[in-house]
């Protein structure tokens, strides 16, 4: 079995993947899964691939800010709890994303767009791998944080939010902290709620357009959680002309970019013998 | 002149031949402020006396630097630097320090360059012949940066970092021209003495770093640890002044790039992509510099894969910043990979 873990800075997705198929599509909760499957190893915070199921002789690829605590000490504590090999891989997170955009969509040539719960990316994708990339600069105002906590002042659902893009309130601020005062300022002044759940849409593409621009291709592939937000991906299209594709699986796309590029190297290593799984 | 500082500091490179022609000491105020022990407190300290929150670490590290080495004089570059270098040499003036005010002519213009130069020396009590004559000392230890330079790129016996720390030292050769002569002439030969096989890593991904010195202090360790080597640091080697070694004092400041337009800088970085073989360039950028506008221009001329990287602070790489390293590096191993199937 191959565990995809993508230990994101707002929730942690595990995706598995055997016999050619995807099973188990988890996401939990950052903060309670440290507290449900971390482990203190030599003092540094490790997770507990047992307690998460990984058993001997399963491959273990993990990505986001969080890998390198699946990567490094619990390797010794795996050997110890396991009889067998337990091949744990890390890999960079846009690596991640693009292999499970690709999986996902079958397109070879896009732009992905990636906005997660604390960072945004961007990548140019040709022939299948990555050529060009961008990250949003150091702040929290073009990703799902902000969108949460701006949903939190209108005292909406982030469902909700994502539904209206017509007649925004025009919000400017660059801090994603001022901006909710600004955002209760647009209160103040009278604006309807449509209006403002539209204005913190508007506002946030602003912000990632300049990462989308540059790195522009005929088709948009908007993965991360913030990809639900339907008055958002309407937006993209828009302003940007082209089409907008939305995976099945969004915010999984980081964990099963993890499960293929554990399927691949596997494939790469082990020479396929008679019987073997066609892949 | 009597009244003349022994210790002479300096907020980049300037023509230091005529400090040393005087019989003076420059001082780099960016290393003794990166090389000490809490590079961090100086910049805290700087703020606690009022410089904003949102202004280059590289000044306000520089500013206390300058105050507790108890520098009497600073020369502070007014044009070809940074304007907040200008306004930070004021509040050293508003404290008592020196400041001779150079600068480097914008457009790029002999005489403008011969003026301030000559001003230098009046300052300074010197003239051009005792200059000249210290540039042609001073040839002789630029020579062994720049053979360092040669056997990073050609042979991969130097590391990026060594070829870092050596060249961007050249601002001041660490105060002691001779001794740093002998330290990297010992260095060097060292070096030389390595056999070439099997040093050039064909396999790895040659990457150049174009921009300021970076601030933060693991940038070379981690990209080496990822398997990529550092052929190429555009700033650090113009400190080395490359280029013929017939020059005069002026020409030789007219040829450094780094002071006049972004146009020089890019013939000298696409120059240097090309004869080195470089597969990527990292731009590094401080933090609210205006030198990151220039990145506009730098993906424009220059067609290999480019990671713009930010540091703000000193310090250790933070975990995005991380995280972007190893997904170019990734990125251009994978591109490697293609091109080669194709």
């Amino acid at each position: 079995m191959i565990f995809g873990i993508d230990l994101g800075s707002r929730a942690v997705k595990i995706v598995t993947f055997s016999e050619d198929s995807f099973g188990r599509f988890q996401r939990m909760d950052t903060m309670a899964f440290y507290r449900d499957f971390g482990l203190r190893v030599d003092g540094k915070l490790a997770v507990n691939l047992e307690k998460l199921g990984v058993r001997a002789g399963d491959v273990v690829v993990a990505t986001g800010y969080g890998r390198h605590n699946v990567g490094m000490p619990e390797l010794d504590l795996a050997a110890q709890v396991y009889s067998g090999s337990i091949d744990v891989q890390v890999i960079p997170e846009l690596n991640a994303h693009v292999a499970g955009a690709v999986h996902q969509t079958g397109l070879m040539a896009f732009t992905l767009l990636d906005v997660g719960g604390q960072d945004t990316k961007v990548a140019q994708v040709r022939d299948g791998i990555m050529m060009d990339f961008a990250t949003n600069d150091r702040c929290a105002a073009s990703s799902g944080r902000y969108l949460e906590n701006m949903a939190s002042v209108l005292g909406v659902s982030l469902d909700e939010l994502s539904r209206h893009e017509e007649s925004p309130a025009n919000l400017n601020s660059t801090c994603a902290v001022f901006a909710e005062s600004e955002l209760i300022g647009k209160i103040v002044e009278g604006h309807g709620p449509s209006s403002l759940c539209a204005g913190v849409n508007w506002s946030i593409w602003r912000r990632l357009r300049p990462l989308v621009e540059r790195l522009r291709s005929g088709v948009i592939v908007f993965a991360g959680g913030v990809a639900r937000n339907g008055a958002l991906k309407a937006i993209v299209a828009q302003e940007m002309g082209c089409e907008v594709i939305v995976p099945e699986r969004p915010d999984f796309n980081g964990a099963i970019g993890c499960c293929v590029r554990g399927r691949d190297d596997v494939g790469a290593r082990s020479p396929r013998r008679h019987g073997d799984t066609e892949r | 002149m009597s009244n003349v500082a022994a210790k002479i500091g300096l907020v980049t490179t300037i023509p230091v031949e005529v400090l040393f022609a005087a019989g003076l000491v420059p001082v780099d105020l960016n290393n003794i402020f990166i090389t000490a022990p809490d590079p961090a407190k100086l910049v805290e300290q700087a703020e606690l006396e009022g410089f904003p929150r949102n202004t280059c670490s590289w000044v306000k590290g520089i500013y206390t630097a300058a105050l507790r080495h108890n520098i009497g004089t600073v020369i502070a570059v007014m044009r070809g630097d940074c304007s907040n270098n200008e306004a930070m040499a004021e509040v050293l003036r508003s404290k008592g320090v020196e400041i001779v005010p150079f600068s480097f002519p914008y457009p790029r213009d002999r005489r403008f360059l011969v003026a301030e130069i000559e001003r230098l020396m009046d300052r300074f009590g010197t003239n051009w012949d005792e200059v000249e004559a210290t540039k042609r000392q001073l040839d002789e230890v630029r020579a062994l940066a720049l053979r360092l330079d040669e056997l990073t790129w050609q042979t991969g016996n130097v590391t990026g970092f060594e070829n870092h720390i050596w060249s961007v030292s050249c601002s001041d050769f660490n105060g002691d021209p001779a001794l740093f002569q002998q330290q990297l002439g010992d260095l060097l030969r060292q070096k030389e003495s390595i056999s070439r096989d099997d040093q050039d890593g064909q396999a790895s991904i040659r990457l150049g770093f174009v921009g300021v010195p970076p601030i933060v202090t693991d940038l070379y360790e981690h990209v080496e640890g990822l398997g990529a080597r550092v052929v190429f640091n555009e700033i650090q080697r113009q400190f080395a002044m490359p280029g013929p070694a017939e020059r005069d004092v002026a020409q030789m400041y007219l040829d450094y790039t780094y002071p006049y337009d972004f146009e020089g800088r890019l013939a000298d970085i696409e120059a240097e992509v090309s004869r080195r073989r470089v597969d990527a360039l990292i731009h590094y950028v401080q933090s609210f510099c205006h030198h990151q506008i220039q990145d506009i221009i730098l993906r424009q001329r220059i067609k290999v894969p480019i990671l713009t990287l930010e540091g703000d602070r000193p310090g250790p790489l933070d975990a995005r910043s991380r995280m972007r390293l190893e997904a170019f590096v990734e990125m251009c191993r994978q591109r490697a990979v293609a091109r080669s199937l194709k």
